[in-house]
Protein backbone atom coordinates (compact mmCIF):
# COMPACT_ATOMS: atom_id res chain seq x y z
CA UNK A 1 0.00 0.00 0.00
CA UNK A 2 2.64 2.63 1.09
CA UNK A 3 4.88 1.81 -1.92
CA UNK A 4 5.81 4.25 -4.51
CA UNK A 5 3.46 4.74 -7.83
CA UNK A 6 4.77 2.92 -10.50
CA UNK A 7 7.17 0.06 -8.67
CA UNK A 8 6.39 -3.05 -9.64
CA UNK A 9 5.66 -5.14 -6.79
CA UNK A 10 8.24 -7.98 -5.69
CA UNK A 11 6.59 -11.84 -6.34
CA UNK A 12 6.47 -12.20 -2.62
CA UNK A 13 4.47 -9.29 -1.99
CA UNK A 14 2.26 -9.69 -5.03
CA UNK A 15 1.17 -13.51 -2.99
CA UNK A 16 0.89 -12.22 0.20
CA UNK A 17 -1.42 -9.55 -1.10
CA UNK A 18 -3.63 -11.60 -3.40
CA UNK A 19 -6.54 -13.14 -1.01
CA UNK A 20 -6.85 -16.15 -2.98
CA UNK A 21 -3.49 -17.53 -2.57
CA UNK A 22 -3.64 -16.24 1.08
CA UNK A 23 -6.45 -18.90 1.25
CA UNK A 24 -5.35 -21.41 -0.44
CA UNK A 25 -2.16 -21.60 2.06
CA UNK A 26 -4.46 -21.96 5.05
CA UNK A 27 -5.22 -25.29 3.78
CA UNK A 28 -2.17 -26.21 1.88
CA UNK A 29 0.39 -25.24 4.27
CA UNK A 30 -1.13 -27.31 7.41
CA UNK A 31 -1.76 -30.34 5.06
CA UNK A 32 2.02 -30.64 3.67
CA UNK A 33 3.35 -30.12 7.52
CA UNK A 34 0.81 -33.22 8.21
CA UNK A 35 2.28 -34.96 5.02
CA UNK A 36 5.66 -34.29 6.63
CA UNK A 37 5.41 -35.94 9.59
CA UNK A 38 3.44 -38.68 8.72
CA UNK A 39 5.97 -39.31 6.10
CA UNK A 40 9.06 -39.24 8.78
CA UNK A 41 6.65 -41.33 11.24
CA UNK A 42 6.10 -43.82 8.01
CA UNK A 43 9.63 -43.88 7.20
CA UNK A 44 10.78 -44.93 10.74
CA UNK A 45 12.40 -40.92 11.00
CA UNK A 46 10.63 -39.90 13.91
CA UNK A 47 11.49 -43.19 15.97
CA UNK A 48 15.26 -42.42 15.23
CA UNK A 49 14.53 -38.61 16.34
CA UNK A 50 13.37 -39.50 19.34
CA UNK A 51 16.11 -42.61 20.02
CA UNK A 52 12.96 -45.19 20.34
CA UNK A 53 12.29 -47.87 17.89
CA UNK A 54 9.13 -49.22 16.25
CA UNK A 55 7.48 -51.30 19.22
CA UNK A 56 7.29 -48.12 21.48
CA UNK A 57 6.25 -46.09 18.41
CA UNK A 58 4.81 -48.23 15.27
CA UNK A 59 4.29 -46.79 12.10
CA UNK A 60 0.95 -45.00 11.20
CA UNK A 61 -0.36 -48.17 9.04
CA UNK A 62 0.14 -51.16 12.00
CA UNK A 63 -1.75 -48.98 14.13
CA UNK A 64 -4.76 -48.72 11.26
CA UNK A 65 -4.63 -52.26 10.68
CA UNK A 66 -4.35 -53.35 14.70
CA UNK A 67 -7.49 -51.06 15.29
CA UNK A 68 -8.80 -52.87 12.19
CA UNK A 69 -8.33 -56.02 13.78
CA UNK A 70 -9.82 -54.76 17.43
CA UNK A 71 -12.61 -53.04 16.73
CA UNK A 72 -15.13 -54.60 18.44
CA UNK A 73 -13.22 -53.68 21.82
CA UNK A 74 -11.90 -50.56 21.04
CA UNK A 75 -15.39 -49.33 21.08
CA UNK A 76 -16.64 -51.13 23.80
CA UNK A 77 -13.91 -49.39 25.33
CA UNK A 78 -14.62 -46.20 23.76
CA UNK A 79 -18.17 -45.80 24.48
CA UNK A 80 -17.16 -46.39 28.10
CA UNK A 81 -15.12 -43.44 27.99
CA UNK A 82 -18.05 -41.12 26.02
CA UNK A 83 -20.37 -42.49 28.00
CA UNK A 84 -18.72 -41.26 31.68
CA UNK A 85 -17.62 -37.82 29.80
CA UNK A 86 -20.98 -37.41 28.30
CA UNK A 87 -23.19 -37.77 31.04
CA UNK A 88 -20.61 -35.96 33.53
CA UNK A 89 -20.66 -33.36 30.89
CA UNK A 90 -24.25 -32.35 30.90
CA UNK A 91 -25.29 -33.33 34.07
CA UNK A 92 -22.08 -30.78 35.49
CA UNK A 93 -23.44 -28.05 32.87
CA UNK A 94 -26.61 -27.96 33.98
CA UNK A 95 -25.36 -28.29 37.60
CA UNK A 96 -23.18 -24.94 37.02
CA UNK A 97 -26.15 -23.47 35.11
CA UNK A 98 -28.56 -23.86 38.18
CA UNK A 99 -25.99 -22.63 40.49
CA UNK A 100 -24.81 -19.36 38.06
CA UNK A 101 -28.71 -18.78 37.96
CA UNK A 102 -29.04 -19.27 41.94
CA UNK A 103 -25.69 -16.84 42.19
CA UNK A 104 -27.31 -14.29 39.85
CA UNK A 105 -30.79 -14.20 41.69
CA UNK A 106 -28.38 -13.45 44.89
CA UNK A 107 -25.42 -11.89 43.13
CA UNK A 108 -23.83 -10.87 46.67
CA UNK A 109 -23.22 -14.37 48.35
CA UNK A 110 -23.46 -15.86 45.03
CA UNK A 111 -20.57 -14.16 43.47
CA UNK A 112 -18.38 -15.73 46.11
CA UNK A 113 -20.10 -19.09 46.40
CA UNK A 114 -19.03 -19.63 42.13
CA UNK A 115 -15.38 -18.33 43.26
CA UNK A 116 -15.75 -21.31 45.88
CA UNK A 117 -16.90 -23.86 42.93
CA UNK A 118 -13.89 -22.39 40.93
CA UNK A 119 -11.51 -23.23 43.82
CA UNK A 120 -13.07 -26.59 43.29
CA UNK A 121 -12.33 -26.87 40.02
CA UNK A 122 -8.60 -26.13 40.33
CA UNK A 123 -8.21 -28.96 42.59
CA UNK A 124 -5.86 -31.85 40.49
CA UNK A 125 -7.99 -34.32 39.11
CA UNK A 126 -6.10 -36.95 40.48
CA UNK A 127 -7.12 -36.15 43.96
CA UNK A 128 -10.42 -36.03 43.00
CA UNK A 129 -10.66 -39.40 41.49
CA UNK A 130 -9.48 -41.70 44.50
CA UNK A 131 -12.02 -39.98 46.79
CA UNK A 132 -14.59 -39.89 44.70
CA UNK A 133 -13.81 -43.49 44.67
CA UNK A 134 -14.28 -43.97 48.39
CA UNK A 135 -17.36 -41.84 48.29
CA UNK A 136 -19.07 -44.23 46.01
CA UNK A 137 -18.24 -47.16 47.60
CA UNK A 138 -21.54 -48.37 48.52
CA UNK A 139 -23.32 -46.98 45.72
CA UNK A 140 -24.09 -49.83 44.15
CA UNK A 141 -22.56 -53.77 44.83
CA UNK A 142 -21.02 -54.25 41.33
CA UNK A 143 -18.02 -52.83 40.53
CA UNK A 144 -18.33 -51.57 37.28
CA UNK A 145 -21.65 -49.35 37.95
CA UNK A 146 -20.00 -47.89 41.00
CA UNK A 147 -16.78 -46.74 39.23
CA UNK A 148 -19.04 -45.32 36.18
CA UNK A 149 -20.63 -42.85 38.98
CA UNK A 150 -17.70 -41.83 40.61
CA UNK A 151 -16.29 -40.99 37.44
CA UNK A 152 -19.21 -39.35 35.84
CA UNK A 153 -19.06 -37.46 39.37
CA UNK A 154 -15.92 -36.19 39.05
CA UNK A 155 -16.46 -35.36 35.18
CA UNK A 156 -19.43 -33.62 36.93
CA UNK A 157 -17.20 -30.92 39.20
CA UNK A 158 -15.10 -30.20 36.36
CA UNK A 159 -17.85 -29.27 34.15
CA UNK A 160 -20.00 -27.12 36.64
CA UNK A 161 -17.09 -25.26 37.57
CA UNK A 162 -16.55 -23.79 34.50
CA UNK A 163 -19.96 -23.62 33.41
CA UNK A 164 -21.12 -22.06 36.35
CA UNK A 165 -18.50 -19.18 36.15
CA UNK A 166 -19.24 -18.63 32.43
CA UNK A 167 -22.95 -18.32 32.82
CA UNK A 168 -23.12 -15.94 35.56
CA UNK A 169 -21.33 -13.70 33.37
CA UNK A 170 -24.08 -14.45 30.79
CA UNK A 171 -26.55 -13.98 32.91
CA UNK A 172 -25.36 -10.71 34.42
CA UNK A 173 -23.29 -8.85 31.81
CA UNK A 174 -26.21 -7.72 30.50
CA UNK A 175 -26.45 -5.05 27.52
CA UNK A 176 -26.60 -0.99 28.65
CA UNK A 177 -30.99 -0.13 29.98
CA UNK A 178 -31.56 -3.40 29.33
CA UNK A 179 -32.68 -4.60 32.86
CA UNK A 180 -34.17 -0.95 32.81
CA UNK A 181 -35.71 -1.62 29.38
CA UNK A 182 -37.92 -4.78 31.09
CA UNK A 183 -38.96 -2.87 34.18
CA UNK A 184 -40.58 -0.33 31.93
CA UNK A 185 -42.03 -2.70 30.69
CA UNK A 186 -43.26 -3.92 34.03
CA UNK A 187 -42.17 -7.21 32.96
CA UNK A 188 -41.78 -9.94 35.96
CA UNK A 189 -38.59 -11.89 37.07
CA UNK A 190 -39.46 -14.96 35.01
CA UNK A 191 -40.24 -13.31 31.52
CA UNK A 192 -36.83 -11.29 32.63
CA UNK A 193 -35.16 -13.95 32.95
CA UNK A 194 -36.67 -15.98 29.58
CA UNK A 195 -36.34 -13.03 27.30
CA UNK A 196 -33.48 -11.70 28.10
CA UNK A 197 -31.26 -13.47 31.03
CA UNK A 198 -31.34 -16.87 29.00
CA UNK A 199 -30.67 -15.41 25.23
CA UNK A 200 -27.86 -13.70 26.58
CA UNK A 201 -26.11 -16.17 28.18
CA UNK A 202 -26.15 -18.24 24.93
CA UNK A 203 -22.83 -17.66 23.89
CA UNK A 204 -21.48 -17.73 27.24
CA UNK A 205 -22.57 -21.27 27.05
CA UNK A 206 -20.34 -22.13 24.08
CA UNK A 207 -17.17 -20.31 25.62
CA UNK A 208 -17.67 -22.65 28.72
CA UNK A 209 -18.16 -25.57 26.21
CA UNK A 210 -15.23 -25.14 24.72
CA UNK A 211 -13.30 -25.36 27.24
CA UNK A 212 -15.52 -27.85 29.19
CA UNK A 213 -15.79 -30.61 26.68
CA UNK A 214 -12.31 -30.93 26.03
CA UNK A 215 -11.71 -31.02 29.81
CA UNK A 216 -14.23 -33.28 30.53
CA UNK A 217 -12.93 -36.03 28.20
CA UNK A 218 -9.88 -35.96 29.55
CA UNK A 219 -10.89 -36.06 33.48
CA UNK A 220 -13.13 -39.10 32.38
CA UNK A 221 -10.16 -40.52 30.77
CA UNK A 222 -7.54 -39.95 33.75
CA UNK A 223 -10.25 -40.77 36.65
CA UNK A 224 -10.42 -44.19 34.75
CA UNK A 225 -6.51 -44.55 36.01
CA UNK A 226 -8.15 -44.98 39.13
CA UNK A 227 -11.31 -46.27 39.23
CA UNK A 228 -12.01 -49.70 40.60
CA UNK A 229 -13.24 -51.29 37.29
CA UNK A 230 -10.87 -51.85 34.48
CA UNK A 231 -12.75 -50.21 31.07
CA UNK A 232 -12.31 -47.22 28.71
CA UNK A 233 -9.79 -45.73 26.64
CA UNK A 234 -7.64 -44.12 29.24
CA UNK A 235 -7.30 -47.02 31.57
CA UNK A 236 -6.86 -49.24 28.09
CA UNK A 237 -3.77 -47.17 27.57
CA UNK A 238 -2.70 -47.96 30.43
CA UNK A 239 -3.13 -51.50 31.30
CA UNK A 240 -1.45 -52.43 27.23
CA UNK A 241 1.86 -50.37 28.33
CA UNK A 242 2.02 -52.11 31.97
CA UNK A 243 2.14 -55.41 29.61
CA UNK A 244 4.12 -53.75 27.02
CA UNK A 245 1.53 -53.99 24.41
CA UNK A 246 2.48 -50.62 22.93
CA UNK A 247 0.79 -51.30 19.86
CA UNK A 248 -2.36 -51.45 21.39
CA UNK A 249 -1.92 -48.46 23.71
CA UNK A 250 -1.18 -46.36 20.53
CA UNK A 251 -4.51 -47.98 19.18
CA UNK A 252 -6.50 -46.50 21.94
CA UNK A 253 -4.11 -43.28 22.07
CA UNK A 254 -5.78 -42.86 18.59
CA UNK A 255 -9.46 -43.81 19.85
CA UNK A 256 -8.92 -41.12 22.37
CA UNK A 257 -7.71 -38.25 20.11
CA UNK A 258 -10.93 -39.13 17.83
CA UNK A 259 -13.05 -38.62 20.61
CA UNK A 260 -11.58 -35.80 21.55
CA UNK A 261 -11.77 -34.56 17.81
CA UNK A 262 -15.34 -35.68 17.09
CA UNK A 263 -16.45 -34.14 20.27
CA UNK A 264 -15.18 -30.74 19.23
CA UNK A 265 -16.45 -30.92 15.69
CA UNK A 266 -19.88 -31.64 16.98
CA UNK A 267 -19.65 -28.95 19.48
CA UNK A 268 -19.06 -26.13 16.44
CA UNK A 269 -22.00 -27.77 14.52
CA UNK A 270 -24.58 -27.55 17.45
CA UNK A 271 -22.91 -24.09 18.45
CA UNK A 272 -23.19 -22.52 14.40
CA UNK A 273 -26.92 -23.96 14.69
CA UNK A 274 -28.05 -22.35 17.72
CA UNK A 275 -26.43 -19.34 17.56
CA UNK A 276 -27.83 -18.70 13.82
CA UNK A 277 -30.84 -19.04 15.68
CA UNK A 278 -30.61 -16.74 18.22
CA UNK A 279 -28.28 -13.84 17.05
CA UNK B 1 -30.09 -2.69 61.08
CA UNK B 2 -31.69 -4.70 58.60
CA UNK B 3 -29.53 -2.22 56.00
CA UNK B 4 -26.23 -2.80 58.09
CA UNK B 5 -26.49 -6.73 57.65
CA UNK B 6 -27.33 -6.82 54.04
CA UNK B 7 -24.29 -3.97 53.67
CA UNK B 8 -21.88 -6.97 55.55
CA UNK B 9 -23.11 -9.03 52.87
CA UNK B 10 -21.17 -6.93 49.87
CA UNK B 11 -17.76 -6.95 52.08
CA UNK B 12 -15.43 -9.76 50.19
CA UNK B 13 -14.21 -11.08 53.83
CA UNK B 14 -18.02 -12.18 55.00
CA UNK B 15 -18.16 -13.31 51.68
CA UNK B 16 -15.65 -15.42 52.13
CA UNK B 17 -16.23 -16.49 55.82
CA UNK B 18 -19.74 -17.17 54.88
CA UNK B 19 -19.07 -20.12 52.25
CA UNK B 20 -16.06 -21.39 54.37
CA UNK B 21 -18.56 -21.42 57.43
CA UNK B 22 -20.47 -23.90 55.25
CA UNK B 23 -18.28 -25.88 53.43
CA UNK B 24 -16.52 -26.86 57.09
CA UNK B 25 -19.94 -27.16 58.31
CA UNK B 26 -21.20 -29.53 55.48
CA UNK B 27 -18.31 -31.78 55.58
CA UNK B 28 -18.30 -32.29 59.55
CA UNK B 29 -21.87 -33.39 58.96
CA UNK B 30 -20.62 -35.50 56.40
CA UNK B 31 -18.37 -36.84 58.60
CA UNK B 32 -20.24 -37.17 61.39
CA UNK B 33 -23.24 -39.67 59.30
CA UNK B 34 -20.25 -41.41 57.97
CA UNK B 35 -18.60 -41.94 61.69
CA UNK B 36 -21.99 -43.48 62.73
CA UNK B 37 -22.57 -45.41 59.44
CA UNK B 38 -19.55 -46.64 58.56
CA UNK B 39 -17.04 -49.32 59.50
CA UNK B 40 -13.84 -47.29 58.31
CA UNK B 41 -14.84 -44.15 58.14
CA UNK B 42 -11.34 -43.04 58.41
CA UNK B 43 -11.36 -44.00 54.10
CA UNK B 44 -14.03 -41.96 53.36
CA UNK B 45 -14.61 -38.74 54.97
CA UNK B 46 -12.88 -38.17 58.34
CA UNK B 47 -13.39 -35.17 60.75
CA UNK B 48 -11.14 -32.54 60.12
CA UNK B 49 -9.59 -32.58 63.47
CA UNK B 50 -8.68 -35.95 62.52
CA UNK B 51 -6.59 -34.67 59.38
CA UNK B 52 -5.53 -31.37 61.11
CA UNK B 53 -4.58 -34.37 64.29
CA UNK B 54 -2.30 -35.87 61.68
CA UNK B 55 -1.16 -33.07 60.24
CA UNK B 56 0.76 -32.18 63.52
CA UNK B 57 1.36 -35.45 65.03
CA UNK B 58 4.77 -36.52 65.77
CA UNK B 59 4.20 -40.25 65.19
CA UNK B 60 6.64 -41.60 61.60
CA UNK B 61 4.55 -42.77 59.23
CA UNK B 62 7.21 -44.41 56.55
CA UNK B 63 11.01 -44.05 56.53
CA UNK B 64 11.13 -41.84 60.12
CA UNK B 65 9.09 -39.28 58.99
CA UNK B 66 5.86 -37.99 60.28
CA UNK B 67 2.91 -37.40 57.95
CA UNK B 68 3.71 -34.03 57.30
CA UNK B 69 7.28 -34.35 56.45
CA UNK B 70 6.32 -37.00 54.14
CA UNK B 71 3.90 -34.54 52.45
CA UNK B 72 6.51 -31.74 52.17
CA UNK B 73 9.34 -33.88 51.11
CA UNK B 74 7.09 -36.12 48.17
CA UNK B 75 5.63 -32.38 47.83
CA UNK B 76 9.34 -30.45 46.75
CA UNK B 77 9.96 -33.21 45.14
CA UNK B 78 6.71 -32.72 42.61
CA UNK B 79 6.51 -29.18 42.41
CA UNK B 80 9.80 -28.79 41.46
CA UNK B 81 9.40 -31.10 38.39
CA UNK B 82 6.14 -29.36 37.82
CA UNK B 83 7.68 -26.40 37.32
CA UNK B 84 10.27 -26.83 35.17
CA UNK B 85 8.11 -28.43 32.64
CA UNK B 86 5.73 -25.50 33.21
CA UNK B 87 8.74 -22.99 32.46
CA UNK B 88 9.83 -25.01 29.44
CA UNK B 89 6.16 -24.62 28.13
CA UNK B 90 5.61 -20.92 28.62
CA UNK B 91 8.77 -20.30 27.48
CA UNK B 92 8.48 -22.03 24.64
CA UNK B 93 4.39 -21.26 23.95
CA UNK B 94 5.64 -17.23 24.07
CA UNK B 95 8.34 -17.70 21.09
CA UNK B 96 5.76 -20.18 19.39
CA UNK B 97 3.30 -16.85 19.57
CA UNK B 98 5.90 -14.69 19.16
CA UNK B 99 6.86 -16.60 15.80
CA UNK B 100 3.37 -16.64 14.29
CA UNK B 101 3.01 -12.80 14.74
CA UNK B 102 6.54 -12.24 12.80
CA UNK B 103 5.72 -14.78 10.27
CA UNK B 104 2.47 -15.33 8.74
CA UNK B 105 3.80 -18.67 7.10
CA UNK B 106 4.70 -19.90 10.26
CA UNK B 107 1.10 -19.19 11.86
CA UNK B 108 -0.85 -20.74 8.88
CA UNK B 109 1.48 -23.52 9.04
CA UNK B 110 1.06 -24.46 12.91
CA UNK B 111 -2.20 -22.77 14.07
CA UNK B 112 -4.60 -26.03 13.40
CA UNK B 113 -1.94 -28.09 14.86
CA UNK B 114 -2.29 -25.62 17.87
CA UNK B 115 -5.72 -26.51 18.17
CA UNK B 116 -5.57 -30.01 17.52
CA UNK B 117 -3.53 -29.88 20.78
CA UNK B 118 -5.90 -29.03 23.20
CA UNK B 119 -8.29 -31.61 21.76
CA UNK B 120 -5.82 -34.77 22.20
CA UNK B 121 -6.24 -35.60 25.73
CA UNK B 122 -2.57 -35.39 26.70
CA UNK B 123 -2.75 -36.79 30.18
CA UNK B 124 -4.06 -39.61 28.37
CA UNK B 125 -0.79 -40.29 26.66
CA UNK B 126 1.50 -40.10 30.02
CA UNK B 127 2.20 -43.56 29.80
CA UNK B 128 3.42 -43.53 26.44
CA UNK B 129 5.58 -40.81 26.78
CA UNK B 130 6.90 -42.39 29.70
CA UNK B 131 7.61 -45.34 27.88
CA UNK B 132 9.35 -43.04 24.65
CA UNK B 133 11.91 -41.03 26.95
CA UNK B 134 12.24 -44.05 29.23
CA UNK B 135 12.95 -41.94 31.79
CA UNK B 136 10.28 -40.88 34.63
CA UNK B 137 12.00 -36.96 35.28
CA UNK B 138 12.31 -36.25 31.37
CA UNK B 139 8.83 -37.50 30.70
CA UNK B 140 7.41 -35.29 33.30
CA UNK B 141 8.85 -32.24 32.02
CA UNK B 142 7.76 -33.35 28.41
CA UNK B 143 4.11 -33.97 29.90
CA UNK B 144 3.53 -30.58 31.71
CA UNK B 145 5.65 -28.48 28.77
CA UNK B 146 2.94 -29.93 26.34
CA UNK B 147 -0.03 -29.21 28.77
CA UNK B 148 1.26 -25.72 29.79
CA UNK B 149 2.42 -24.72 25.99
CA UNK B 150 -0.94 -24.50 24.37
CA UNK B 151 -2.54 -21.97 26.81
CA UNK B 152 0.52 -19.85 26.74
CA UNK B 153 0.72 -19.82 23.02
CA UNK B 154 -3.11 -19.21 22.44
CA UNK B 155 -3.34 -16.00 24.73
CA UNK B 156 -0.25 -14.94 24.01
CA UNK B 157 -0.81 -15.36 19.83
CA UNK B 158 -4.45 -13.49 21.05
CA UNK B 159 -2.69 -10.46 22.71
CA UNK B 160 -0.89 -9.80 19.98
CA UNK B 161 -3.40 -9.58 17.47
CA UNK B 162 -5.88 -7.69 20.13
CA UNK B 163 -3.64 -4.57 19.01
CA UNK B 164 -5.44 -1.98 17.66
CA UNK B 165 -4.73 -0.53 14.23
CA UNK B 166 -4.31 3.10 15.68
CA UNK B 167 -0.98 2.00 17.27
CA UNK B 168 0.51 0.69 14.18
CA UNK B 169 -0.50 3.82 12.76
CA UNK B 170 0.98 6.11 15.69
CA UNK B 171 4.55 3.63 15.33
CA UNK B 172 4.51 4.03 11.70
CA UNK B 173 4.53 7.50 11.83
CA UNK B 174 7.34 7.70 14.52
CA UNK B 175 9.02 5.47 11.88
CA UNK B 176 9.85 3.17 14.42
CA UNK B 177 11.86 -0.06 13.49
CA UNK B 178 9.99 -3.68 13.59
CA UNK B 179 12.51 -4.26 17.06
CA UNK B 180 11.12 -0.99 18.70
CA UNK B 181 7.48 -2.18 17.72
CA UNK B 182 7.74 -5.56 19.21
CA UNK B 183 9.32 -4.22 22.10
CA UNK B 184 7.55 -0.93 22.88
CA UNK B 185 3.81 -2.24 21.91
CA UNK B 186 3.37 -5.62 21.10
CA UNK B 187 4.77 -7.29 23.80
CA UNK B 188 4.01 -5.39 26.87
CA UNK B 189 0.29 -5.72 25.22
CA UNK B 190 0.38 -9.05 25.23
CA UNK B 191 1.28 -9.41 28.86
CA UNK B 192 -1.75 -9.04 30.51
CA UNK B 193 -3.08 -12.42 28.15
CA UNK B 194 0.24 -13.84 28.55
CA UNK B 195 -0.83 -13.82 32.47
CA UNK B 196 -4.21 -15.84 31.86
CA UNK B 197 -2.46 -17.84 29.95
CA UNK B 198 0.12 -19.05 32.56
CA UNK B 199 -3.03 -19.06 35.15
CA UNK B 200 -4.52 -21.58 33.70
CA UNK B 201 -1.39 -23.51 32.82
CA UNK B 202 0.14 -23.71 36.50
CA UNK B 203 -2.62 -25.92 38.14
CA UNK B 204 -2.40 -28.33 34.69
CA UNK B 205 1.42 -28.71 35.25
CA UNK B 206 0.72 -29.57 38.57
CA UNK B 207 -1.47 -32.09 37.88
CA UNK B 208 0.48 -33.46 34.98
CA UNK B 209 3.18 -33.67 37.21
CA UNK B 210 1.10 -35.08 40.11
CA UNK B 211 -0.59 -37.76 37.54
CA UNK B 212 3.03 -39.10 36.42
CA UNK B 213 4.47 -39.62 39.88
CA UNK B 214 1.87 -42.66 40.00
CA UNK B 215 2.99 -43.90 37.26
CA UNK B 216 6.21 -44.95 38.90
CA UNK B 217 7.70 -45.14 42.24
CA UNK B 218 10.15 -42.59 42.87
CA UNK B 219 8.52 -40.54 45.25
CA UNK B 220 6.64 -36.98 44.92
CA UNK B 221 2.77 -36.53 45.80
CA UNK B 222 1.35 -38.79 43.72
CA UNK B 223 3.47 -42.02 44.24
CA UNK B 224 2.23 -41.69 48.11
CA UNK B 225 -0.88 -40.95 46.99
CA UNK B 226 -1.17 -44.36 45.58
CA UNK B 227 0.39 -45.77 48.49
CA UNK B 228 -1.67 -44.62 51.17
CA UNK B 229 -4.58 -45.44 49.01
CA UNK B 230 -3.27 -48.93 49.09
CA UNK B 231 -2.42 -48.91 52.90
CA UNK B 232 0.68 -48.90 52.39
CA UNK B 233 1.13 -46.68 54.97
CA UNK B 234 -1.51 -43.85 57.44
CA UNK B 235 -4.35 -43.49 55.20
CA UNK B 236 -4.22 -39.87 56.76
CA UNK B 237 -1.23 -39.14 54.44
CA UNK B 238 -3.87 -39.69 52.04
CA UNK B 239 -6.60 -37.01 52.80
CA UNK B 240 -3.25 -34.51 53.92
CA UNK B 241 -2.14 -35.46 50.01
CA UNK B 242 -5.71 -34.30 48.97
CA UNK B 243 -5.92 -31.21 50.96
CA UNK B 244 -2.22 -30.33 49.97
CA UNK B 245 -2.56 -31.07 46.22
CA UNK B 246 -5.99 -29.30 46.55
CA UNK B 247 -4.45 -26.10 48.60
CA UNK B 248 -1.47 -26.10 45.39
CA UNK B 249 -3.82 -26.30 42.75
CA UNK B 250 -5.27 -22.63 43.66
CA UNK B 251 -2.42 -21.19 45.46
CA UNK B 252 -0.24 -21.28 42.45
CA UNK B 253 -3.30 -19.64 40.42
CA UNK B 254 -2.99 -17.13 43.19
CA UNK B 255 0.68 -16.79 43.35
CA UNK B 256 0.71 -16.05 39.50
CA UNK B 257 -2.24 -13.19 39.73
CA UNK B 258 0.70 -11.93 42.44
CA UNK B 259 3.38 -12.02 39.71
CA UNK B 260 1.38 -10.13 37.25
CA UNK B 261 0.36 -7.67 39.63
CA UNK B 262 4.00 -6.97 40.84
CA UNK B 263 5.66 -6.81 36.77
CA UNK B 264 2.86 -4.74 35.70
CA UNK B 265 2.49 -0.90 36.42
CA UNK B 266 -0.78 -0.47 35.72
CA UNK B 267 -2.45 -3.15 37.86
CA UNK B 268 -0.13 -2.08 40.93
CA UNK B 269 -1.84 1.11 41.36
CA UNK B 270 -5.26 -0.62 41.42
CA UNK B 271 -3.94 -3.11 43.89
CA UNK B 272 -3.59 -3.65 47.67
CA UNK B 273 0.02 -4.16 47.13
CA UNK B 274 0.44 -0.65 45.32
CA UNK B 275 -1.62 0.81 47.92
CA UNK B 276 0.69 -0.59 50.50
CA UNK B 277 3.59 0.78 48.81
CA UNK B 278 2.07 4.06 48.66
CA UNK B 279 1.82 4.31 45.13
CA UNK B 280 -1.98 5.22 45.45
CA UNK B 281 -1.71 9.30 45.82
CA UNK B 282 0.51 9.21 42.11
CA UNK B 283 -2.16 7.01 40.10
CA UNK B 284 -5.22 7.64 42.10
CA UNK B 285 -7.35 8.24 39.70
CA UNK B 286 -5.91 6.12 37.07
CA UNK B 287 -6.69 2.98 39.71
CA UNK B 288 -10.23 3.70 39.38
CA UNK B 289 -10.08 3.55 36.10
CA UNK B 290 -8.11 0.36 35.78
CA UNK B 291 -10.46 -1.19 38.56
CA UNK B 292 -13.03 -1.30 35.50
CA UNK B 293 -10.62 -2.18 33.00
CA UNK B 294 -11.94 -5.36 31.38
CA UNK B 295 -9.61 -8.55 32.25
CA UNK B 296 -8.81 -10.31 28.89
CA UNK B 297 -11.10 -13.74 29.40
CA UNK B 298 -9.14 -16.73 28.61
CA UNK B 299 -8.22 -17.53 24.92
CA UNK B 300 -9.77 -21.06 23.68
CA UNK B 301 -9.69 -21.63 19.76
Amino acid sequence: MQRKIGRRKSLAQRLSENKKVQAAATIILPLLLGILIFALWQGQILQAMFHTDTFTLPVPTKIAALMHDNIGKVLVNTRDTVVVALIGLIAGSLLGYGAAILASMFPNLGKGGLSIVGAFASIPVVALAPVMNNWTRSVSSTASTRSTVAKILVVMLIAAADMGLNAYRGLTELKPFAKDLMATYAAPKRMVFLKLQLPNSVPYIFTALKVSVPASIMTAIVSEYFAEYITGVGRQIRENIVLAQYATAWVYITAACIIGLVAYVILMLVQSLVMRRYH
Amino acid sequence: MKKKYLSLTTKKWFQILFWAVIVIAAWEIGATVVAMTKRTPENILPHLYQVLAAAISTKAVSGGMTATQVVFTSASATLLRALGGFAIGASLGFLLALLMKLSGVVEKLIFPYLMLIQLIPVLGLAPIILAITGDINRSRLVIAAILSFYPVAANTLAGFKSVAKEKYDLMYTYAAKKRQLYTKVLIPSAVPYLFTGLKIAAPMAITASILVDTLQGDGGLGCMLSQSLKHAMNIYVFWLIVFFSAFIGIFSTQLISLIEILVSPQKRSASWIGRIAGKEKIYGRDAEKNRTQKEPGAETL
